[in-house]
């Protein structure tokens, strides 16, 4: 008999299964439509319109980056507070009814992306994931999101209830590390959400309604980078979590430290927040001294993550020396590399720890200028999202198919080569891409090719760059398309009898060594609200004072082509007479269409 | 709680006192050699090869102003 | 075989960045060339884990 996680809690191993599905199913439409823009921007293959690139590119951010990995950590969450609590959801239906509301935002939001396909249904919001103004979109798009956030919200709820119930019963317990870590998120996201709620629901809302004529876009982009940096870090806690209480487990061993886990957790929850305007070093408008501030506690969050990547190391030593590794550098030796759950997360964290230096680059105000914008920054999501992120969940995915469907994976030899791949594939994609931005090539650019203008390469060339990020591109949809293949082949196995128990790793320095005002929930959350407000208020009241609540005159966009005519013109005279090129270069980007004028604006 | 799949290699139990992450240390050293390096290199690209940008103009006026 | 299969896949941004790290002592590869080298590595680094008597990274408890 086994003792998986669908034994302990069948009626809950069934919302996380839907979650995880949810998930997957967007991954493999946003992955779809990677390879799609992949290939159109490199020039390899083009089969589309390059006024619909910007569709792809809403959908492919938007799947990947919000829908993709959101379905996924919620399910995530759920295993970990019901596996360590002990105890099932208080409320079924409540949990289902969370589920149900992130599934009816997601739909409601996806309509008028694809919408924007076709030109017999009068409705886009080809506005990127970012979707600021001056970008509008149906207001279909923002009900849908706020429904979506909505329901993690709600999430949240049932995981705070959860903890409630069980302290009811265990007064004098420790919060156990995984819920610990789930509450710390929660606590983090409702802080950060609270700037798109506010950007959605005050402006962009009744903007796209027609309810107000105009809004202010630096406000809009404030308020987006708001949630925006945090986002990141509702991504990145689950993979820690993941790497702190599961990876030591797959390796032989035990966390290293739950104190320092705790400690982790608490910076994060701290610092996540007052950073989001390092998006905005190039915004005019925001006050150097602002931005200077957002950087400082950039670099501190370089704290927590250089503990981060101390303690899980430390744990996958002590995994290694328990199955008989010596040596300084031997030990590697000793780690399990054929199991694909293992392999996957380590080569996510290496992936993580180059990321580390693209990341530095575009933290520091100065060099920040240096690659603003250009394909620099999608290299580097795509080490973090794209991989720390992504492979960690597809990899973490091989242990809890088993638990949450009774039934054993597919084949271990294909998960192996599948997270293999991926990393190759990001190794070639996510490289060329920091090079070519280096280069100056930019983003969010169907045709990145312009009269007049051409980028030296210092080594090679732009045509041997792109053939590099288009062989990476299809190196990554082979492994996606290998990781299908096992989630559905896992899904048409029998029920088997003789699968790994549920649990996670256990510590050798456990929670009794933790100072208890770890635990301390409302002192952390009280500090990060300082914190925030600190961070947001004047740069916030400046940016209202000078542009107005609702902007200072009506602009909006994308209204049609013709209208960016005379701005393309207005933009090639200011911009010849400072630097040539440049202007042509933005005239380039303008020719594509709509949405190229988000990065003029930014 | 926790039951690895892989228990079957484990060959020994190290307990908390005895353990000695030294092998981290050194991997997380050489990251760290590594990312000095690095930034060092930046440094020489960025604020060697080319003119002042805002902070670094700042800077120098900062400096002049000092001088006068 | 699975530390191996890492090792190997481990060699990909070496040779990648290969190229850009000996342009700056003058040597300037092209991409064929950068493949070629990254061929001959891996199959002398396959060689010599696979040889029978060689004890290689890929001993039997490396799982
Ligand atoms: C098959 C794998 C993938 C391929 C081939 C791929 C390719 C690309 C390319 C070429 C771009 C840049 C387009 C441009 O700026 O013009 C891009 C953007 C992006 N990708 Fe991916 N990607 C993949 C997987 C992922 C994953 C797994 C994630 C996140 C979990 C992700 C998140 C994003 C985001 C957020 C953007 C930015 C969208 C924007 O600028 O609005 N990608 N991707
Ligand atoms: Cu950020």
């Amino acid at each position: 008999m086994s003792n998986t996680y669908l034994d302990q809690f069948p009626a809950e191993a069934k919302v996380v299964r839907a979650a995880f599905y949810s998930s997957f199913f967007a991954l493999a439409i946003g992955g779809l439509f990677g390879i799609v823009q992949t290939l159109h921007r490199t020039d390899v293959y083009r089969f589309m319109d390059s006024a619909d690139y910007y569709t792809v590119l809403t959908a492919h951010g938007v799947l990947l980056a919000i829908t993709f990995t959101i379905f996924f950590l919620v399910g995530v969450f759920t295993w970990a507070v019901t596996t360590s609590l002990d105890r099932g959801v208080e409320n079924l239906r409540f949990t289902w009814a969370w589920y149900g509301l992130m599934v009816i935002g997601t739909a409601m939001a996806a309509i008028p992306i694809f919408a924007g396909f076709t030109d017999s249904i009068d409705m886009s919001a080809s506005v990127l994931f970012t979707f600021y103004a001056p970008l509008q979109g149906h207001p279909l798009f923002y009900l849908g999101l706020v429904l979506f956030v909505v329901g993690t919200w709600l999430a949240g709820v049932d995981w705070f209830r959860s903890w409630r119930a069980w302290k009811a019963e265990h007064p004098d317990e420790r919060i156990p590390l995984p819920t610990f870590m789930v509450l710390t998120t929660t606590i983090m996201w409702y802080i950060a959400t609270l700037g798109v709620a506010a950007a959605i629901l005050l402006f962009l809302l009744p903007w796209s309604l027609g309810l107000i004529e105009s809004v202010n876009p630096l406000l809009t982009r404030t308020l987006f980078w708001f949630f925006g940096h945090p986002v990141v870090y509702f991504w990145l806690m689950p993979t820690y979590m993941m790497w702190y209480v599961m990876l030591p487990k797959f390796s032989g061993g035990k966390l290293f430290s739950d104190p320092l886990a705790r400690v982790v957790f608490v910076l994060f929850l701290i610092l996540s927040v007052p950073t989001g305007i390092h998006h905005q070093y190039l915004d005019p408008g925001i006050a150097e001294g602002f931005k200077f501030i957002a950087m400082t506690n950039t670099m501190f969050l370089l704290l927590p993550s250089l503990l981060t990547a101390f303690t899980v190391v430390a744990s996958m030593e002590h995994g290694a020396r328990q199955r008989g590794g010596t040596g300084y550098f031997g030990w590697l030796k000793a780690l399990p590399w054929r199991d694909p759950v293992f392999t996957g997360m380590a080569l996510a964290g290496l992936m993580f720890a180059a990321a580390g230096f693209s990341g530095m680059v575009n933290a520091g105000m100065n060099i920040n200028y240096l690659v603003h914008n250009t394909f620099w920054v999608v290299g580097h999501f795509h080490l973090t999202v794209g991989t720390a992120v992504a492979l960690t969940f597809m990899a973490v995915t091989y242990w809890f198919l088993p638990q949450i469907t009774g039934k054993a994976l597919w084949s271990r030899p294909v998960a192996l080569v599948q997270v293999v791949l991926w990393f190759v594939g990001m190794t070639f994609m996510s490289n060329a891409m920091h090079r070519a931005g280096l280069l100056g090539v930019p983003r969010r650019t169907a045709e990145p090719q312009y009269e007049g203008v051409t980028f030296e390469a210092a080594v090679g060339s732009v045509g041997e760059l792109n053939a590099q990020i288009a062989l990476g591109g299809v190196i990554l949809t082979i492994s996606l398309v290998l990781f299908f293949a096992n989630v559905i082949a896992t899904g048409f196995n029998g029920r088997s009898d003789e699968l790994p128990s549920n649990g996670y790793a256990d510590a050798l320095s456990g929670p009794e060594d933790a100072p208890l005002v770890l635990d301390n929930l409302k002192l952390w959350t009280a500090i990060a609200i300082v914190l925030v407000i600190f961070a947001y208020t004047f740069p916030l009241l400046s940016i209202v004072q000078r542009g107005g609540l609702f902007g200072p005159e009506v602009i909006t966009f994308p209204v049609s082509l013709e209208s960016l005519a005379p701005i393309a013109a207005a933009l090639e005279y200011g911009g010849l007479a400072t630097v040539d090129g440049v202007a042509s270069a933005v005239t380039g980007a303008l020719e594509p269409g709509r949405i190229a004028i988000a990065e003029v604006v930014r | 709680m926790s039951q690895s799949i892989d228990e079957s290699t484990q060959t020994t139990e190290i307990g908390h006192d005895e353990y000695d992450p030294v092998g981290t240390l050194a991997l997380i050293g050489l990251y760290f050699l590594i990312l000095v390096a690095l930034w060092i290199f930046v440094y020489f690209v960025e604020f060697l090869g080319n003119d002042p940008t805002v902070v670094t103009g700042s800077a120098l006026l900062l400096a002049g102003v000092g001088h006068r | 075989m699975g530390a191996l299969l890492v090792v190997v896949a481990f060699t990909v941004p070496l040779f990648v960045e290969l190229r850009t790290v000996l342009s700056w002592v003058g040597v300037e590869l092209t991409v064929l060339e950068s493949v070629a080298l990254a061929a001959v590595a891996i199959a002398a680094l396959l060689v010599w884990a696979l040889w029978p008597e060689s004890d290689g990274p890929d001993s039997s408890n490396a799982g």
